[in-house]
């Protein structure tokens, strides 16, 4: 028995010491997929989808929700009435320094999707990769290229030269350098060019079940990128080719006439392009050549990302004043974290300009709560204090009101990323830069035109006036600070027209501020290669 | 893995059928200390299970071979070992002991002699484990172990504590202690401590340094709670009662301001920000109540009288070969804030079967259910309505905005239409067999213990129009746990003269498979289904399964092989030694590692009491000194922690919503466990006949390769990858002391007393000795401050800030300028003080008259610092009602400490405050019915009681209570802010015989 229990206990023992099965330690992610194992179409597929969602966080971030106001306080167009935080040192200059958080958001959004857009190029750009074919190939990479080209634009306007980056990374590296301006620029160029070729024109897009998807990239959005490329690196004549090959292609045109859902009640073909629902395409905007689009996750799960904080940023907190009450015709609720600037509101349209007229740029107020019946349906009358945030005048272009949602601490909104009106100012710069000034009068008109402003001469145009055109036609809508940081033009416009504020007042602006501080932490994290800081900060 | 187990059982389980009995003979005997016969003693028949009790005379009868010894027990007696010999009749005369050192106590992978313990082990006092109207087991814990800090952080019916066991060493990994339940993981199998019905425990015992809790290697660093159910003992069955009832309330209120220092308060903010009053009150609806002088309590509509029930029933006894422990538990809290609620019922059966004399084995089987649904009310909203809102609308129901057209504060009440669900049920079957060898392998003991968990569990809501959402939300959540635990033990046993040896080798392995989903939908046509039919929802989408996971559903695996091997050895009961090793082998290490850590500890004791020359100093009865030295570690890494991965995003398209990837998270294949070297010194007393007994406990820990997300440059496209990195250190020292004050025929006074101080440093972060600010981690300092503004207080009109903190206005916040630059900036922010407490301590006193029992308990926590959000109200405190005792400054009053109503505290000061208190935190008066009284009654045993617990407490705290954590608006958990409880409870415990 003895013998029993001695082989026993050998054979138990034995078995311990064995090491049992190794996957028994092995780890595989049941529900996360890994970034090798997206080579197919769809997988391609899904990888594209998710650079318009990281897209989309440029706009609608809101972890600080003076975001928006970063982008327009501070230049000619804005000043801070609610300062959050965030966009303070951007009317504050002398509190810019290299921790800004909005310089670093900027930074880490646009290299987290070139990151993403690096290893959709790199994988359907490798030799091995079989079943699918050339032309969904060079569509995929087009793609891409359009949105690492976009994110490196963004850098260069914001920073100058910075390190490039153009294939995926494995594992961390702490060596970057910053490359220069130029070859940025080229990599922008040549990453639009090829975009341009292999994109598909509007109306080849592909489609879903709701119909075509006008929402992705087509070659029009490739080619007024590289206009505004071309016009930051001098090369105006590159850029009118691509703008008078828009405007030539006849895929879009100028809204002059009233569309749309809200036909019905007073406003103007220019009022109709920013109406909730009109913007797309598809709803009848033939201007819109860029719209990234929003849906309510209460009707379409992950229609949004973020909290987009643009229409209480721009809108106005009139329910503050006593026989007020939130409603759609005036936008929903706002709280107005910045106001337009005096220069906007009262030097810079002409007399009968539609884009200044109460329907796009709203001024007064009518009591609208029925249970304060002794004001109802009276002027509201203006008292200073008031005008500040409650009652002040305001851009209409982000209104949205959702009854569900009142309080609406996130706008679902379309964005008009790109228009037909942008293509002929930035034509008119590409002209006023080659001084051909006639032309550039030409391309003005085009859009004074439907605004029913009065006709400019090639002797008026400079590039002053098409920035203060830009303003007229995309207040509120174009990220002023990157025109005038692209046109280092924003220390003398935003002295010239915003420097008159009392409560939060402008300070500090230089010449150093035409690009943004490299982020510290960026320097610091960089330990085995020197991150150069941009000068003056 | 899964194939060898089972075999290895297989061919455990032949051997042990080779093995035949040895002669039994019936041995009779009687037990008496002094001159009486003492009842209830175990005799159990050493090295088997084999046991039972003395009767009402001290006789008893038990089988047992001639080689066999007999040994008996019984609480206050020492324990006495007789051999059987020839035999057949024995006089066994017990001796009333110093008990201490000859408990045998709990040290996980088996028990050992306390005596024997060379790691600093210890047993919660046994008092705290009955009489207490507490909910989870933890929360008796608290302020009763020297070195074992628990925290209520909330009094939500059914929250449990957080616990740390002698100081934080992980930086960003999980803190808490391992908790096993007979022998099973509580925690790592996806159970909660709620799972475990207080009445069932019959011990607990806490690991705390390196020697203790080497035994569970990689998930030993931060301490170790061992508890152990009640299991029946031979002899007649015992069916026990207990339960209590009573009643709870908000053990301090923070009032709001009354209605006319809230108008007063209105007009103060409209002038301190330059408004022109035109109204009153703030908003329109206010109007009407104002004017008619109308106002609401709302603490008073949001509270209500808290009640709290709890039943046990057990029968307990056993045959010589089975032995039964079956409980059944009710308990039901209704809490004081309305809406909330917690109930559980649980049952327990715990069976041991004697098959052959080798061959033992047995089932601790449990199931439970927590309750915690219900719609709440909102406790923040409640302090923010102004007392003239308007609380129900025309038809009765509760107006959404009492306050409209403010927007920001809801109802408090209109929570309670919220339709809620959620429970959950911990199906927990532990069986195990227990062979023991005979004849040369004489003390050779083969263990299998077999677990295994199933927890499945649900969070269902329905929040419709009446709750302020016009479309109607339903979510529903279900998520299922199953795990199991296989512990392979051998041990050996075994004397040879005065060399003791014992030896416990472990194989096992531990698995836990986890799945989630998670949907919700909105868009009802009207809210009479709720939750019960997502599809009539317009909107059906995936809904969040967990912070950081995929929406719709989740799933994933963990898994742990573990070999530990232990050997006591002591030599003449004088000299002790412990050699312990674990290897661990964990599914969440990087797959470049061997995932195989090892984790080694040695321990040396010495009974100086039992020394020669001891024998003379008659005053001394136990005197032994401990020391250990040795590694554990942390497991530290979530599951796929190490692994790159892709997030799976949306985005719409022509109202469609697309599936995108984008790249998540930066994997680290090399990532492993975090590791801890630590030091303890012990000395354990007893002295004056053991009137005096106590520990004294010295420590130092380092623990280094702590996880920490190292930031790269995000030119990489990610912004941080985990690493094994930190470094941080803790010192402590922990004294605990029991004293016999008073020991007469009538009166008897004792006090047991506990103190304990911890000193948490980190040493390194990222390998570079430098502090990280944006996570407020400073070298050389506590892993927990509070690093903010220095508060000089306001600056008064006519003072300058120009120089200090230029732009500040009369009623701003004066801050120190640190660096003296001439103004104020986070380079002048300092440490205000440490979160964690910098000693903590306890002490209860016991009183006996006759059969009257008094126990006091009062309980400190010392040291501590924490942002105040009761002080805090940003650019609220115009909108909304304040707490009375949450003054402001005017030009009057010139106050010092509080803020002007126009302070909108833009730096984000946080009002870090003094957080210590002191607590009379329980009273229990009890009294044990008198055995002559019992006969009659033909009762075992009986005792009634009143208890009453949080009666007062001692603190410069501002607000609800210095021990919860409380949430300002719009942060974390705000919406359950629930503080602490007082309750006042009646309790009985019967035993029929």
């Amino acid at each position: 028995m003895k013998k029993n229990i001695i082989i026993g206990l050998a054979v138990s023992v034995l078995m311990m010491a064995v090491a049992c099965k190794k996957s028994y330690l092995a780890e595989t992610p049941y529900s996360s997929y890994s970034p090798s194992t997206l080579t197919d179409s769809l997988g391609f597929e899904a990888a594209c989808y998710g650079l318009y969602n990281q897209m989309s966080n440029f706009l609608t971030y809101a972890d600080h929700q003076g975001w928006p106001d970063v982008w327009q306080v501070g230049t000619d167009i804005a000043f801070a009435t609610q300062p959050e935080g965030i966009e303070v040192p951007y009317y504050n200059y002398t509190t810019l320094i290299s921790t800004d958080g909005a310089a670093l958001y900027t930074w880490q959004w646009a290299y987290k999707e070139i990151n993403n857009a690096n290893t959709i190029i790199a994988n359907i750009e490798n030799p091995s990769l079989k079943g699918i074919s050339a032309g969904n190939k060079a569509s995929t990479d087009a793609e891409a290229r359009f949105f690492r080209a976009y994110s490196y634009n963004m850098l260069a306007e914001c920073f100058g030269g910075v390190p490039l980056v153009s294939k995926p990374l494995t594992g961390p590296k702490t060596d970057f350098v910053r490359a220069s301006l130029d070859s940025v620029n080229g990599l922008c160029v040549a990453d639009l060019t090829f975009a341009a070729a292999n994109l598909p024109d509007i109306e080849a897009v592909k489609s879903n079940a709701s119909g075509k998807l006008y929402g992705r990239a087509n070659k029009y959005m490739a080619m007024q990128l590289l206009a505004e490329v071309y016009l930051r690196m001098g090369k105006g004549d590159l850029a009118e080719q691509q703008t008078q090959a828009i405007i030539g292609s006849g895929a879009f045109s100028l809204i002059t006439a009233r569309y749309g859902t809200k036909t019905s009640l007073p406003g103007d073909a220019f009022s109709d392009m920013f109406v909730y629902h009109n913007e797309r395409r598809k709803e009848g905007d033939k201007e819109a050549i860029w719209v990234l689009e929003e849906e309510n996750p209460a009707t379409v799960p992950g229609g949004n990302t973020g909290n987009a904080q643009q229409r209480r940023n721009w809108g106005a907190g009139y329910y503050n004043i006593t026989g007020m009450a939130i409603c759609d015709s005036l936008g929903g609720r706002g709280i107005s974290r910045m106001r337009l600037s005096g220069w906007v509101l009262y030097g810079l349209y002409d007399a009968g300009d539609m884009r200044n007229s109460p329907y796009n740029i709203r001024r007064r107020y009518t009591y609208n709560d029925p249970t304060q019946t002794a004001k109802f349906g009276q002027p509201v009358p203006y008292n200073n204090a008031d005008t500040v945030y409650k009652i002040c005048p305001h851009t209409t272009k982000w209104y949205q009101y959702d009854p569900n949602d009142v309080f609406g601490f996130a706008m679902i909104k379309d964005f008009i990323l790109m228009r037909l009106g942008e293509t002929y100012l930035l034509q008119a710069e590409a002209q006023v830069q080659q001084g051909k000034t006639d032309a550039a009068a030409t391309s003005i008109n085009a859009l004074r035109t439907r605004a029913h402003a009065p006709q400019v001469t090639g002797s008026q145009m400079t590039l002053d006036f098409v920035l203060d055109e830009r303003a007229r036609e995309l207040v509120g809508e174009e990220n002023r600070r990157l025109t005038l940081m692209r046109t280092g033009t924003l220390v003398d416009r935003a002295t010239k027209y915003n420097s008159n504020t009392v409560v939060y007042p402008m300070a500090g602006l230089s010449k150093t501020n035409l690009l943004l501080p490299i982020p510290q932490q960026e320097i610091n994290l960089n330990k085995d290669a020197v991150l150069a800081q941009n000068p003056g900060y | 893995m899964r194939y060898c187990l089972p075999k290895l059982i297989v061919v455990l389980g032949l051997l042990v059928f080779g093995f035949g009995a040895q002669a039994q003979q019936t041995v009779k005997g009687r037990v008496t200390s002094g001159d009486s016969a003492v009842t209830n003693v175990t005799v159990q028949v050493k090295g088997t299970n084999q046991a039972t009790q003395t009767d009402q005379n001290g006789d008893f009868s038990v089988a047992a071979g001639s080689g066999a010894a007999l040994i008996f027990s019984r609480v206050g007696f020492a324990t006495q070992e007789m051999p059987v010999g020839n035999r057949k009749y024995l006089d066994i005369h017990l001796v009333v002991s110093s008990k201490e050192m000859n408990e045998v106590i709990v040290v996980g992978y088996g028990t050992q002699k306390k005596a024997d313990v060379t790691g600093s082990v210890a047993s919660v006092p046994k008092s705290r484990l009955s009489e207490l109207p507490v909910t989870n087991v933890l929360q008796a814990v608290e302020g009763s172990v020297a070195g074992v800090s628990v925290t209520n952080t909330s009094a939500v019916p059914g929250a449990t504590p957080t616990v740390l066991i002698r100081g934080q060493n992980s930086i960003t990994a999980n803190s808490g202690p391992l908790i096993v339940v007979d022998g099973i993981p509580l925690s790592k199998s996806g159970g909660s401590i709620n799972d475990i019905n207080p009445g069932d425990i019959a011990s607990m015992e806490i690991l705390k340094d390196a020697s203790a809790v080497a035994i569970y290697g990689t998930n030993g660093s931060n301490g170790v709670i061992l508890i152990t159910t009640k299991r029946g003992v031979t002899g007649k069955p015992v069916i026990r009662y207990s339960g209590y009832e009573g009643i709870e309330d908000l053990a301090h209120i923070l009032k709001p301001r009354s209605a006319a220092s809230y108008v007063q308060k209105y007009a103060d903010f409209l002038q301190q920000t330059g408004q022109t009053q035109t109204n009153p009150v703030p908003n329109a609806s206010e109007l009407p109540n104002y004017k008619a002088g109308k106002t609401t309590d709302w603490i008073k509509e949001t509270t209500r009288q808290g009640i709290i029930q709890d039943h046990n029933l057990s029968i307990s006894g056993g045959t010589k070969d089975v032995r039964y422990f079956l409980s059944g538990e009710y308990l039901k809290e209704k809490g004081s804030i309305k809406g909330y609620q917690y109930h559980r019922a649980s049952f327990r059966a715990n069976l041991d079967f004697n098959l052959t004399d080798f061959l033992t084995i047995g089932t601790s089987v449990f199931v439970n259910n927590n309750d915690y649904g219900g719609g709440r009310a909102n406790l923040l909203f409640a302090t923010a309505m102004s007392p003239y809102g308007q609380e129900f609308n025309p038809d009765g129901t509760y107006n959404i905005y009492p306050m409209y057209p403010e927007l920001l504060y809801t109802n408090p009440l209109i929570g309670l239409y919220q339709n809620n669900v959620n429970h959950n049920f911990n199906l927990n079957g532990t069986g195990y067999a227990e062979v023991k060898f005979s004849g040369v392998l004489k003390g050779l003991k083969y263990r299998l213990n077999a677990g295994y968990n199933y927890i499945p569990s649900a969070v269902y809501t329905y929040t419709g129009r009446n709750d302020n959402s016009p479309l109607g939300v339903a979510t529903t959540f279900n998520s299922e746990t199953n795990s199991y635990t296989l512990d392979n033990l051998l041990t050996y046993n075994r004397d040879f003269g005065k060399h003791h040896i014992d030896f416990t080798g472990l194989y096992s392995a531990e698995q836990r498979r986890y799945f989630v989903d998670a949907f919700s939908a909105t868009g009802f046509i009207n809210d009479l289904l709720a939750f019960n039919n997502i599809g009539a929802g317009a909107t059906v989408s995936a809904a969040s399964t967990g912070s950081g996971l995929p929406n719709g559903s989740y799933s994933d695996r963990y898994a742990l092989n573990s070999q530990m091997a232990r050997i006591n050895y002591s030599y003449d009961d004088r000299y002790l030694l412990t050699l312990t090793a674990r290897r661990d082998g964990s599914s969440v290490f990087g797959a470049n590692t061997t995932k195989f850590g090892v984790f080694p500890v040695a321990a040396v004791g010495w009974n100086i009491s039992n020394e020669e020359f001891m024998k003379s100093v008659s005053w001394v009865d136990n005197l032994k000194l401990r020391g250990s030295y040795g590694k554990t570690g942390n497991e530290a890494i979530n599951v796929y922690g190490t692994i790159t991965t892709d997030n799976s995003v949306r985005y719409p398209f022509n109202g469609i919503s697309q599936i995108g990837v984008l790249a998540g998270n930066l994997g680290n294949s090399n990532l492993h466990w975090e590791s801890t070297i630590g030091t303890n010194v012990g000395v354990d007393f007893g002295i004056l006949k053991s009137r005096i007994t106590g520990t004294i406990d010295v420590y130092s820990t380092h623990t280094d390769g702590l996880i920490l997300k190292r930031q790269i440059p995000s030119v990489s496209g990610y912004t941080s990858v985990l690493d094994n990195l930190g470094k941080t250190k803790n010192q402590g020292v922990e004294l605990t002391l029991t004293t016999k004050n008073v020991n007469g025929k009538d009166f008897r006074w004792e006090s047991m007393f506990n103190f304990s101080a911890n000193r948490n440093r980190i040493v390194d972060l990222y390998g570079d000795r430098k502090s990280d600010t944006g996570n407020v981690w400073f070298i050389g300092k506590p892993i927990g401050v509070v690093y903010d503004y220095k508060k000089q207080g306001i600056w008064q009109v006519g003072e300058d800030p120009s120089k200090q903190d230029p732009g500040s206005k009369p009623g701003d916040l004066k801050f120190a300028d640190v660096n003296g630059d001439g103004k104020v900036t986070a380079t002048d922010k300092v440490i205000l003080g440490q979160t964690a407490p910098k000693w903590i301590g306890g002490m209860t006193n016991t009183f006996h008259y006759r059969d009257f029992h008094l126990s006091i308990f009062i309980q400190t926590v010392q040291g501590v610092t924490k942002n105040d959000p009761d002080l805090n109200y940003v650019d609220e405190s115009g909108r909304r009602n304040t707490p009375a005792d949450v003054g402001y400054w005017t030009t009057a009053n010139k106050s010092q400490s509080r803020p002007a109503l126009s302070y909108f505290n833009t730096r984000g000061y946080g009002y870090g405050s003094n957080a210590s208190y002191t607590r009379l935190k329980d009273i229990t008066l009890s009294y044990t019915v008198p055995p002559s009284l019992l006969d009659k009654a033909h009762l075992g045993s009986m005792t009634v009681y009143v208890s009453g617990r949080n009666l007062y407490t001692w603190t410069k705290w501002i607000g609800w209570d210095p021990e919860n954590t409380y949430y300002g608006r719009g942060t974390s958990d705000w919406t359950n802010n629930y503080p602490t409880i007082r309750s006042v409870t009646v309790g009985l415990n019967i035993t029929l015989r």
